[in-house]
This record gives structure tokens, sequence and C-alpha cells, in this order.
């Protein structure tokens, strides 16, 4: 039993670090990005891959703390169920966000290289 | 070991929150702030789930599911208001 837990432990620290280094990245395009779009993509890296990686590897290392009791189910139940939430819910609200900004011309859309919307597409 | 480890993730954490804040405070548009927001919240609420590991105390991860479902409100909300100019009822 031991054993399975150092597993659950291995797994779950590495998701951790792997979500914290894409965390890193994310928050640093946030920062630095000069445009809102550009930091829209930035803002992808850092909600999946910082969000939902660390999520799952907090779910899986709850499952090897052995001297937390039946609590530990609760943490991990929560966990899963956020991920899933997460996983529908913030990419409709990019999204939304994305499409209202282009449309109602509030941010600049300066660095350009490629408009497919302003050549008829969208025109309701 | 265990705990250490989790001690210097979750210091990185709020290091990130902290230039989430930095781009909420400068951000020159409205979608920025609101994009910002969206970070810092993603953001602490996996620090909630990492803090409840690190006291063992499964009480605090329940705060998860309301921030994560807050924030899909609000860009919901900020995005019909900057589309159409009201809220919608």
């Amino acid at each position: 039993m031991s054993e399975l837990n150092l597993v659950f432990y291995g797994i779950g620290l590495g998701l951790i670090a792997i979500g914290s280094f894409f965390e890193v990245v994310g928050a640093i395009g946030v920062l630095k990005l000069p445009s809102f779009f550009l930091r829209l993509h930035a803002l992808t890296v850092s909600c999946i891959g910082g969000s939902i990686l660390p999520l799952l590897g907090v779910a899986i290392l709850a499952i090897g703390l052995e001297e937390m009791g039946s609590q530990r189910l609760f943490i991990t139940a929560i966990c899963l169920i956020s991920v899933f939430i997460i996983l529908i819910l913030a990419p409709s609200g990019s999204h939304s966000l994305a499409r209202a900004a282009y449309n109602s011309n509030t941010a600049p859309k300066q660095p350009l290289e490629y408009d497919a919307l302003s050549r008829g597409v969208n025109k309701d | 070991m265990l705990s250490s480890v989790l001690l210097i993730i979750t210091s990185i954490y709020v290091v990130t929150a902290l230039m989430y804040i930095i781009r909420l405070v400068k951000g020159p548009t409205i979608p920025d702030r609101v994009l910002a927001l969206d970070a810092l919240s993603f953001d602490l609420a996996v620090f909630l789930a990492l803090l409840s590991i690190i006291l063992e105390n499964p009480i605090l991860v329940s705060g998860v599911i309301p921030l994560v479902l807050w924030i899909h409100a609000i860009d919901i909300f900020v995005s019909k208001y900057l589309e159409a100019r009201e809220m919608g009822e």
C-alpha cells in the first residue's frame, strides 16, 4: 500500500510542477504581450496548462494522503468536478469576451496580419 | 519533503497572482482587465486546492467551484454589456 501511495505522490507532484511552469509562462505572456488578442492567447496557456493540470495533480495527490482519513476523497471529488467545469466553461467565456471585444471595437487590434472577419464572413 | 515542494509551488502561484494583479490595475481597456481577473481567479482556484493539501483542511477546497462559476458569470455579463450596451434580463 505504501508503494502505491508513492506512485500517487510522484504523479501528483509531477503534474503540479508541470502546471506551475505553464502558469509562469502564461503570466509572463499576459504581462508582456502588446495587444488584447495576444494576451488572450497567453490566457489560454495559463488556463488549460496552468489550472487543469495542477487540479488533476492535487486530485491524484490527495488519494495518496492516508493520514487524512476518508476526507481526502472530498478533495479529490471537488478537484475533478472543478476540472470538468473549467474545461467546459473557460473556453466559452474567453470566446464570448473576444467576440465582444472585436465587435464593439473596445480593444485595439493593431498588431494585425490577417483579418478574416472583416471580409464579410460575419456580416449579420 | 512533500510539504516543502508544495510550499515552493504555492509561492510560485502567489508570484504569478501578483503579475496578474499588475495587469489588472494597469490594463488599458476593459477586456484586458476582465482577462486579468479571469486568469487571477483560475490561479486562486489552484492556490486554494494546494493550500487545502498543505494545511490538511479539506473545507478550504469547497470554495473552488463557486469561484470558477463566478468567473464564467463575469465573462458572460461583461461581454453582453460590451456588445449590446445593456445587462439583459
